[in-house]
């Protein structure tokens, strides 16, 4: 490994942390509102498409929310300025526990582990007592 | 004399600092409200940071890549001499030709997927993305492609320069900055339009424009798919991922078809994971783009889209 090469990388590295540096401090971002009912309704419609929705709890910061759809739980929650769709059975989501206010939902899969959202703290407790 | 088989010029190296202004410049146009774009701070930051990965990752394994090409090389069936004009057409088209064939497997077969899948990740299409390259397509053995070129006569050097040229000219498509180009150059070529629909997980668009810089492989192969103003293209992978960590980009698509082989009850099913389609599964039970287009479609007779038919063509 020549010097130069290192020189070479740690250049690139200086304007990859450059451009970082301006994009942060210009914030073009996607504008992102706090999701409400028909929002998660479209999004989910996308990601699972005919899968019918039975209830929906939006996370208390407009960030993420449950859907139930039978034996599933539908997760949407953000990521950046997007969102990410998963889902597990509803019966595990009923056993996310909650750790400092946010409740984490952990998926069996590498390319998203698991999902933190604010929903009220008894949003479980209610969601047992929903009638399907 | 024998061909060159190191390029003197490495149009890649040459476009860097092109690559780095036209990301500044689309980030302070769209600061100003000039043109279409958005950034997010973290995506960026991994784009990039794939960016330069893939540059090291290229560096272990460009050794093999050159070393093979000039072994094929050494038994080429014609001399094809560098300096002669209609080489370099030649070399133009082929190149182009195979680089088709390498997207399309690299779509479409999940080995080649899982080294391939990191360049889609992004749920943002700008500048930046372009620079999601992959840390492992050296080690996926695509480049194994290009060998018949060699073997034909065309000098590895010859080879690398218009795969470079292929490079650089793909960056620059990587925008919402332009629309639509004139009608004779989206025809004939890969346009930010085109290379939107390709980078977009709307059902209608999944597996098309597999282009590198001609768009007339896709249109002669049956894979190509205009941009429709009525469906605005939604960027990024099926199932999305969970976060911003950049070996997670570069190594989950790895790890799931190592998971799925651990499962694996007979040969068939080993054989299905590693090179069936991207979401294939021995009971059907995950989608394939093929499923996901069909369901689409059936979704689309039970409720048609309205579509405008003069914005497809």
């Amino acid at each position: 490994m020549t010097l130069k090469y290192i020189i070479t990388q740690l250049v690139t590295l200086a304007i990859v942390g450059g451009i970082m540096g301006l994009v942060a401090w210009v914030k073009i971002p996607r504008a992102t509102p706090p999701l409400d009912e028909a929002e998660v309704k479209r999004r989910l419609a996308e990601d699972f498409p005919q899968t019918p929705l039975d209830q929906i709890w939006l996370a208390l910061d407009g960030r993420g929310a449950v859907a139930r759809s039978g034996d599933l739980a539908l997760l949407l929650f953000r990521l950046g300025d997007s969102y990410v769709s998963r889902s597990m059975a509803w019966s595990q989501a009923l056993q996310a526990e909650a750790i400092k206010g946010r409740f984490c939902f952990k998926f069996n899969d590498f390319a998203a582990p698991k999902a933190s959202l604010a929903l009220a703290p008894n949003w479980a407790k209610a969601a047992m007592g929903e009638t399907i | 004399m024998a061909a060159p088989t190191v390029p003197a010029i490495d149009p890649v190296t040459l476009a860097v600092p092109f690559f780095i202004l036209a990301i500044v410049l689309e980030i302070l146009l769209a600061r100003f409200g000039k043109v279409k774009a958005v950034y997010e701070a973290k995506d960026t930051a991994t784009s990039l940071l794939m960016g330069f990965g893939s540059g090291i990752a290229g560096l272990l394994t460009g050794g093999v890549v050159f070393a093979a090409s000039v072994w094929v090389y050494n038994y080429r069936l014609f001399d094809i001499p560098m300096s002669a004009a209609w080489a370099w057409l030649a070399i133009f088209l082929l190149e182009d030709l195979t680089y088709y064939w390498f997207h399309r497997l690299s779509h479409e077969r999940r080995f080649w997927w899982a080294a391939h899948v990191n360049h889609h990740t992004s749920q943002h299409y700008n500048l930046a993305t372009a620079l999601r390259q992959t840390w492992t397509g050296g080690a996926a053995g695509t480049w194994a492609l290009w060998l018949p070129l060699s073997l034909l006569g065309f000098p590895p050097a010859m080879i690398a320069i218009q795969k470079g040229i292929s490079l650089v000219f793909q960056f620059w498509i990587h925008t919402e900055a332009v629309r639509r180009l004139p009608v004779w150059v989206e025809a004939l070529f890969n346009t930010p339009s085109h290379h939107r629909v390709h980078h977009a997980r709307n059902p209608r668009y999944l597996d098309s424009n597999y282009a590198g810089i001609l768009i007339i492989w896709d249109r002669m192969f049956g894979t190509f798919v205009p941009e429709l103003d009525e469906e605005p293209c939604r960027y990024g992978v099926v199932k999305n991922l969970g976060d911003f960590n950049i070996f997670r980009v570069a190594f989950h698509e790895w790890v799931g078809i190592f998971s799925d082989l651990l499962t694996a009850k007979s040969l068939r099913e080993a054989l299905g994971y590693l090179f069936g389609a991207p979401g294939w599964s021995p009971d059907g039970s995950r989608q394939t783009s093929t499923m996901l287009k069909a369901q689409w479609a059936e979704m689309q007779t039970a409720e048609p889209v309205k579509t405008d038919p003069a914005a497809a063509s």
